[in-house]
């Protein structure tokens, strides 16, 4: 079926451009295997919205970029429009959008397939938290933009671990949202938190350990690796990811793997009780 | 890859080998998805389409269906014909990926659905909505006959009255532009080779009457060749009426046959014989 | 999730959750726990392809996968290194998933593509299996489509679609040796599975994703759009094979079944969480009588036989329940992919 009418472009592929190696030397994690970064998490930076929030991510020793930077709002609940169909509880709509200058290559303004990979899991990671049914007949938008991505340079592309990265960045997006959520004054059953652990190959002998809170260029290779939106006060998980060869001949691996990201996400959680509190009492 | 028309001036024979006036093998079916309140599966030589028909039911929010880019005709007090078209990335030789707000297949898409609201009685069925996806498995030319044969086959399938079938062909010539032979013949269903070289028409027609439903021209023709290939169009979409109708009837047979079988232990015994 | 929104009223979803919650479970079309629903397969239905398949659920739900490959060539060539490293990358196989009535690019038809694709990638072996040599390589476009109305949620099915497909996938025989531009045997017969028929090297079958759901303290495999709306967790579980060399002559007996290797998990967001609550008896007498406090408690408090959308995550144990469930040696998977070996390769 030619198209006779008009003029389409080409419909093969392009390759695209190359570039030389970066001369920068490899990072490698510095910090123990059960350290997570620190973060910065502020809330109520976007007067205008109902809720909002500012999350930065620690920088890595000795790298020229910064780390993660996103911000998030909330907008609602508000009443929704009046073609929509009735709805007893309140309708999420989650997006999560890179700003275009995010990561080394640029991205475009309509949201691609990873990115709304990410807004479903946020949605999922979301919905068990708030207590929808208090708001019937409204609606409720939860904005997440990554201002500065975690891995921008070539290397991390060319190694094909970048996809390894969208979990430290989708356990920010919980992070960021669940305290926007807070600061809308949205009633949740819990502050939701995410946390992500890796299992990791050792250069030296083919052993591998796990660690909390992965940078994928920092390590050799990741094996698998696992992500989870964890509620602290329930002891209940909302959203899991886990991808990766985990080892069938030992079968406590994955087990060990959620526990670990579980308790990496206690300590993000730790970050969004200080950054509430500080909004409450202003100290 | 030029069509060699000098070897069809000597031996009369197409690339494939039939004659100007032969159909290639069309294989219908009907009532093929248990899931799907109409069903169809077309062949028409290389060309592999499937028709899964939804409706008539309550009509889907009007600005969901705009949004979707889906064509639509009909609507308020007639029942809305939908059409959704998708060309599998595997249907034709090269992988190509067409999306949904494809322009080639949003046209075709509104071809079906202007054909259909006219053809079918929508008025039986205010505000409601009839809902036509279409699957292109495999494409080798006479892409749109194609896709209006099954479509009409769906219909059916689904007891949406129609006020006849819509049966449609291709038909082409073998003269081009430039050449202004007098021999040129005219071509009836071509394939994708021949619809890449020849100028073609798309015709449907009202059942095995004259009365064309549909007509569909992109490439330049001269207009001296137009009427031979019409003649020859109306007269192959006449035949292709006949074998949709006789998939219809077999389907029906084999339904009745089957179907009684199935009532006596479904229902009473006093249906036994 | 739009596509499994079910007009269900909260008697009908309390009715459904307690008799899945009893013990053993009494599913509403009669099936035990862990049984799928059966299905009709067929391999080679398209000859367009490198590879086809065709699955039919029970309920009328039908899908088509297609592979087609593409040669392709590899970007930093003149990178230097052994030859026999093979250097795949992921993003040389594309997944598309094609649902009728739904947009391409909506976010459960990405993120039902993105977790099939991360499931077949997932070991990093399958990307090997198209590098050609060092300048060349097959670009893999799989092409999924859904046939009939979104009846249920359809992971399953296109998963096993997508597995079958990929079984049934031959790609040319390679003439060219070494880094020159690559020939091909002409000859369909002689060309190469891309999961080898007799093999014991590890990564030799494609993986499965299983969509499984709790409802109480049950775990219950292929739910259909009714269980789907009363569970409280949806857990997508994808699993594959692991065939090792046996030790001939041995002559082990393979009946403990067949070893699992866990590939990915990713929670699904459950429809029961967009359903109607009930309302208790009595609840709405005392709102009008003006006493605002105990309404909003007695709205969080369960009240038996009352449905109530569920609330919150899930137990780690739960989710450790479900996984136990599927890795289970002779288990759900087991089945599946026993009844999947027995499809005709065409």
């Amino acid at each position: 079926m030619a198209d006779r009418r008009r003029i389409n472009g080409p419909g093969g592929t392009t390759l695209p451009p190359l570039y030389d190696d970066d001369p920068l030397p490899l990072p490698t994690r510095l910090r123990l295997p059960n350290a997570v970064r620190s973060v910065y998490l502020k809330t109520g930076v976007t007067p205008s919205a109902s809720g909002s929030a500012y999350l930065e991510v620690e920088s890595r020793n000795g790298a020229p970029t910064t780390g993660m930077k996103l911000s998030c709002t909330v907008h609602g609940p508000r009443s929704l429009p009046r073609s929509a169909p009735f709805s007893p509880h309140m309708v999420l709509t989650t997006h999560v959008k890179y700003a275009p200058f995010a990561t080394k290559s640029r991205r475009g303004y309509l949201r691609d397939a990873s990115e709304r990979d990410l807004s479903t899991h946020l949605e999922t990671a979301l919905r068990g938290v708030l207590i929808a049914d208090r708001w019937p007949k409204s609606g409720v938008d939860v904005v997440v933009t990554i201002i500065e991505g975690e891995e921008a340079r070539q290397f991390a592309v060319d190694q094909g671990s970048e996809e390894w990265d969208m979990m430290n960045v989708l356990s920010a997006c919980i992070t960021v949202a669940a305290a926007a959520v807070a600061d809308a004054g949205i009633d949740c059953v819990d502050t939701v938190s995410g946390g992500v652990a890796a299992l990791v190959s050792l250069s030296d002998d083919g052993k591998s350990e796990i660690v909390l809170d992965p940078v994928a260029t920092e390590h050799e290779e990741i094996l698998a690796a696992c992500c989870v939106a964890y509620l602290p006060n329930r002891d209940e998980i909302t959203n899991l990811w886990l991808k990766g060869e985990v080892s069938s001949t030992d079968p406590g691996l994955y087990r060990n793997l959620i526990a670990r990201a579980v308790y990496a996400s206690k300590g993000t959680s730790q970050a969004i009780v200080g950054s509430l509190n500080e909004a409450v009492t202003g100290v | 890859m030029p069509l060699d028309t000098s070897t069809y001036s000597l031996a009369l024979l197409r690339v494939d080998g039939r004659r100007w006036n032969e159909l290639r093998r069309l294989h219908a079916q009907i009532r093929i998805q248990a899931a799907a309140d109409g069903s169809s599966y077309l062949e028409m030589g290389n060309t592999k389409v499937m028709c899964v028909l939804t409706g008539p039911s309550e009509p889907q929010q009007q600005q969901q269906g705009q949004r979707r880019g889906q064509a639509t005709a009909g609507g308020g007090k007639d029942a809305a014909i939908n059409v959704s078209i998708v060309v599998a990335g595997f249907a034709s030789v090269d992988h190509k990926k067409r999306g949904r707000n494809d322009k080639r297949t949003q046209e075709l898409e509104l071809i079906i659905a202007k054909t259909f609201a006219s053809v079918a009685h929508t008025h039986l069925f205010p505000h409601s909505s009839i809902s036509l996806a279409l699957h292109v498995l495999s494409a080798d030319g006479s892409l749109l006959a194609a896709l209006l044969n099954a479509a009409t086959l769906a219909l059916i399938d689904a007891g949406i009255p129609m006020s006849d079938y819509i049966a449609a062909c291709t038909a082409g010539s073998t003269s081009s532009y430039a050449a202004a032979d007098d021999s040129a013949d005219p071509l009836l269903d071509l394939n994708t080779q021949e619809e890449q070289e020849l100028p073609f028409i798309t015709v449907a027609t009202l059942g095995e009457t004259d009365r064309v439903a549909v007509l569909n021209c992109e490439s330049r023709v001269q207009v001296s060749r137009l009427e031979g290939m019409l003649a020859v169009a109306v007269d192959g979409c006449k035949e292709v009426k006949q074998l949709l109708d006789k998939a219809i009837k077999a389907k029906g047979a084999k339904m009745i046959r089957e179907g009684a079988a199935e009532k006596s232990d479904a229902m009473a015994m006093d249906l036994d014989e | 999730m739009a596509t499994t929104h079910t007009l269900l009223s909260p008697a009908e979803l309390n009715y459904l959750h307690t008799s899945l919650s009893l013990r053993p479970p009494i599913r509403s079309d009669g099936r035990l726990p862990t049984q799928f629903r059966p299905l009709t397969a067929e391999t080679g239905i398209l000859q367009g392809t490198n590879g086809s398949a065709c699955v039919t659920f029970s309920d009328g739900a039908e899908a088509i996968v297609g592979v087609k490959a593409e040669i392709e060539k590899t970007p930093d060539a003149q990178q230097s290194g052994d030859a026999d490293e093979k250097k795949a990358r992921g993003d040389w196989v594309e997944i598309s998933v094609e649902i009728p009535s739904q947009r391409d690019d909506d976010a459960a038809t990405v993120f039902l593509g993105e977790m099939l694709r991360e499931a077949l990638l997932g070991d990093g072996e399958f990307a090997k299996k198209l590098w050609i040599n060092r300048r060349f390589h097959w670009r893999l476009h799989i092409d999924i489509l859904l046939l009939s109305p979104p009846l249920s949620y359809p992971l399953p099915l296109l998963s096993l679609t997508t597995h079958l497909a990929l079984l049934a996938t031959r790609l040319p025989k390679l003439k060219s040796e070494g880094d020159e531009d690559p020939m091909f045997d002409d000859d369909w017969e002689s060309s190469v599975f891309v999961y080898p028929r007799e093999g014991a090297s590890e990564g030799t079958r494609p993986p499965i994703t299983l969509l499984v759901v709790t409802v109480g303290d049950n775990v219950i495999f292929d739910p259909t759009k009714e269980e789907l709306a009363v569970a409280e967790t949806a857990l997508a579980v994808s699993v594959a094979e692991v065939r090792r060399e046996r030790p001939r002559g041995g002559m082990e007996v393979d009946s403990k079944g067949r070893e699992l290797k866990l590939l990915s998990i990713r929670t699904i967001d459950p429809p029961s969480r967009l359903t109607p609550p009930g309302v208790p008896n009595g609840t709405a007498t005392t709102a009008t009588e003006g006493k605002p406090a105990p309404s909003n408690l007695s709205s969080e408090t369960p009240v038996a036989g009352v449905w109530k959308a569920p609330l919150g995550g899930t137990k780690f144990t739960v989710v450790d329940g479900i996984i136990q469930a599927v890795l289970e040696k002779g288990g759900v998977a087991d089945e599946v992919l026993d009844g999947l070996d027995g499809v005709e390769l065409a």
